[in-house]
């Protein structure tokens, strides 16, 4: 019995004696590798392990190496809860960067911030994420900055665009909040919006949307969805007659719709928060990179990701030289990192960063890109002026 | 409702219908013969998509072990008009019924064997969807995989026609689906209703240990099921594959799902059940106003609980009766 309680008492004082942090440092990366989402987030993960591969190679951390620590946060909520709660508690990461969805942030974000673990939202861009908490950031540039973009660019194509069709996934909140910015915006420029249309990410027959969006007289289209729907949503809405202009939101803004839409993904409008041709040195060498690898230029997915683990290892770097990582705490680093993160420049593939105090990404530069297809698979973002 | 809106809705939904009925058809020739769900059968419907992908282009590109695999440097020969392509995919329904024999023999016959709950082989059915789901993901990544616009030949991609003031258009891959549905029936009616290894089927479904007296081995009939039911799955994720893309590895869940309600709803183990709970579903669903229609799946599940309510054993089920 006296056994039994010693041992328990041990127990309890040496999960009480703080935490040191690991070497090398592990930093989490929960992002969707399987489920329906795993089409962005399979990028996201190439993104991050280019920049594991990169910082490493160039010393890591003032010397310490760092380690990333994958979870399968797949597409739903409850296992980014999982990998959040893994990273956490068994692997005791510095900090996290994910989910992939903001439908998932807004479930796991909440368990980072009660456990004080700083979280990087690679692409997350609905309304109110860094709000969710202290410990909340995101380097993917909200929806209401980058949307009303494509909408004006749109009607300098065509200024004599009239009605909008908008269509998107309502099972989807980043897509939901998406739609909002689109519908405002084009309210905004005068324009009528004369049908919307909702769909399910894992839907993939259109026919009933599309054949109300060709009765409907709509001069242009906009589709807020993922890759998959979206690309095939695009796909139908071509095959079935619809000539007018179509923009695509965020989730279509991948080279993974190309073989999705093939040919008729040519001409859709998207706007976006990253291009390989932005000049500075960080981005043409995470280019020079990528391109050796993968034959294609990188997606804006892959360039988020890149930025998420960068910004968290440059603010990492930045504590170092104050105080050896290895000697902190792992809370007390924890606190550190989230403030430091706050508190930094950064110079990142997506161009010059900032944060704001709630933890929303003050990014420089926005695009406009345009669809060309070069034959039935392969295709490229062409800039807009 | 204006007419050509009447008869646009009428068009979506017996080119999505039939593809239902050919999928549930599978479905129902296991329950018919086994009394058990095989939740494997989306799996295999995905599969049978990738099978002719396979075939007719043969590369992966991005993502996957098989990453950078170029089957045929020069083109497929399988690829380029309708002939070649209706062979690759009835190559690829083929391997498809192969693989749902495998999943017979790993997952189904053990447990008969052992004379275990039902239950226990829905459950085995489902880890063996997840394992292949997973596989096809390491294999060949989460990507989307469309077939080639040219791989069928030249297909003009829509038809349309004048109702009133009004145009009616549909897809001409949804006309193709809806024909070979059909003769897929029809085919699959005769095996059923007028051939020696149909009445073979029907005596193993009624009472397989009679059959078995009767000298009809149980055991090789069943794998024939597994085949059938195989073959319609993976003919049927080609046919929806060709009309909407091979929507990544989970695209047959959704389809699963479905059939399932579409079985239930045509009468458990009743094929013509299958049939018309296939079209009544997919009928149901391209009525939801287009506005609502990302409900489609909830509607569908509501009308089946609503018949259900009515009719317990299905549209054409047959009641049980119940010796006292």
């Amino acid at each position: 019995m006296k056994r039994i309680a010693l041992t328990v008492a041990l127990g309890v004082l040496a999960s009480a004696q703080a935490q040191k942090v690991q070497v090398p440092i592990p930093i989490g990366v929960a992002l969707a590798q399987t489920s329906n989402t795993a089409l962005l987030g399979q990028e996201q993960v190439i993104g991050a392990r280019l920049a594991e591969k990169f910082i490493n190679g160039r010393g890591g951390i003032n010397g310490t190496p760092i380690k990333l620590v994958f979870q399968d946060a797949a597409g739903d909520e409850n296992s980014a809860i999982n990998a959040f709660q893994n990273l956490i508690t068994k692997s005791a990461v510095v900090g996290i960067v994910g989910p992939t969805l903001s439908q998932q942030a807004f479930a796991a974000d909440p368990i980072a911030e009660r456990a004080k673990v700083p979280v990087l939202g690679p692409s997350n861009t609905a309304k109110g994420i860094p709000q969710i908490g202290q410990f909340i950031a995101r380097v993917s540039a909200p929806v209401a900055v980058v949307a009303p973009n494509a909408v004006k660019q749109a009607l300098k194509l065509d200024p004599k665009i009239k009605k909008v069709a908008v269509l998107y996934a309502q099972n989807d909140a980043f897509s939901t909040s998406e739609t909002g910015t689109f519908q405002e915006t084009a309210k905004a420029q005068g324009l009528d919006v004369v049908t919307v249309q909702k769909f399910q990410t894992t839907d993939t027959d259109f026919t009933t949307q599309v054949t109300s969006v060709l009765n409907s007289g709509a001069d242009l289209v906009i589709v807020s969805g993922l890759a998959a729907d979206g690309g095939n949503l695009v796909k139908q809405l071509r095959q079935l007659g619809y000539k007018g202009l179509i923009i695509g939101g965020n989730g279509l803004n991948t080279s993974n719709i190309f073989p999705v839409c093939q040919k008729y993904c040519d001409g859709v409008i998207i706007a976006q928060a990253y291009s390989p041709a932005q000049p500075s040195a960080a981005n043409q060498l995470f280019v020079k990179e990528y391109r050796a690898q993968y034959k294609k230029d990188p997606p804006q997915f892959a360039a988020q990701a890149y930025a998420g683990v960068q910004v968290m290892v440059d603010a990492l770097r930045a504590i170092d030289r104050r105080k050896k990582l290895s000697q902190w705490d792992l809370d007390d680093l924890r606190v550190e990192l989230n403030k430091q993160i706050l508190a930094g420049k950064y110079n990142t593939p997506l161009g010059e960063l900032r944060f704001d105090k709630d933890g929303e990404i003050i990014q420089k530069e926005f695009y406009v890109a345009q669809i060309k297809m070069k034959d039935a698979k392969n295709g490229s973002f062409v800039y807009l002026k | 409702m204006e007419a050509s809106q009447l008869i646009q809705n009428l068009l979506n939904g017996l080119a999505i219908g039939s593809v239902y009925a050919i999928f549930a058809l599978g479905y129902t020739l296991v329950f018919s013969i086994l009394g058990i769900i095989n939740f494997a059968h989306g799996a295999v419907f995905t599969l049978g998509a990738y099978f002719t992908y396979t075939l007719v282009v043969g590369q992966f590109e991005n993502n996957g072990l098989l990453k950078g695999i170029n089957l045929f440097p020069n083109g497929s020969p399988l690829s380029g008009n309708p002939w070649v392509f209706a062979l690759a995919t009835l190559v690829g329904a083929v391997i498809a019924g192969l693989i749902a024999v495998l999943i017979e023999r790993l997952a189904f016959r053990p447990m008969r064997a052992r004379g275990a709950d039902p239950l226990l082989a829905l459950v085995s059915s489902l880890g063996v969807a997840l394992v292949i789901v997973n596989l096809i993901q390491l294999l060949v990544g989460a990507e989307i995989y469309n077939f080639p616009s040219d791989a069928y030949g030249q297909v003009q991609p829509a038809l349309s026609f004048q109702v009133g003031e009004k145009v009616v258009i549909i897809r001409t891959v949804q006309v193709i689906i809806f024909a070979v549905s059909l003769v897929m029936l029809a085919v699959l009616g005769y095996v059923i209703g007028r051939t020696k290894v149909g009445k073979a089927l029907r005596a193993v479904a009624e009472n397989p240990g009679t059959a078995s007296l009767l000298g009809i081995s149980v055991d090789r009939f069943i794998l024939i099921t597994f085949f059938l039911s195989g073959f319609l799955g993976g003919l049927a994720g080609t046919l929806v594959g060709t009309a909407f893309g091979v929507a990544g590895p989970y695209f047959g869940v959704t389809y699963g799902l479905k059939g399932l309600a579409v079985i239930v709803l045509g009468g458990l183990g009743s094929i013509p059940g299958a049939v018309v709970g296939g079209l009544v579903i997919g009928l149901a669903e391209a009525f939801v106003p287009s506005q609502y229609s990302a409900y489609k799946d909830a509607v569908a599940f509501a009308l089946l609980f609503v018949i259900l309510l009515v009719r317990p054993q299905g549209l054409l089920g047959r009641a049980q009766i119940q010796k006292v």
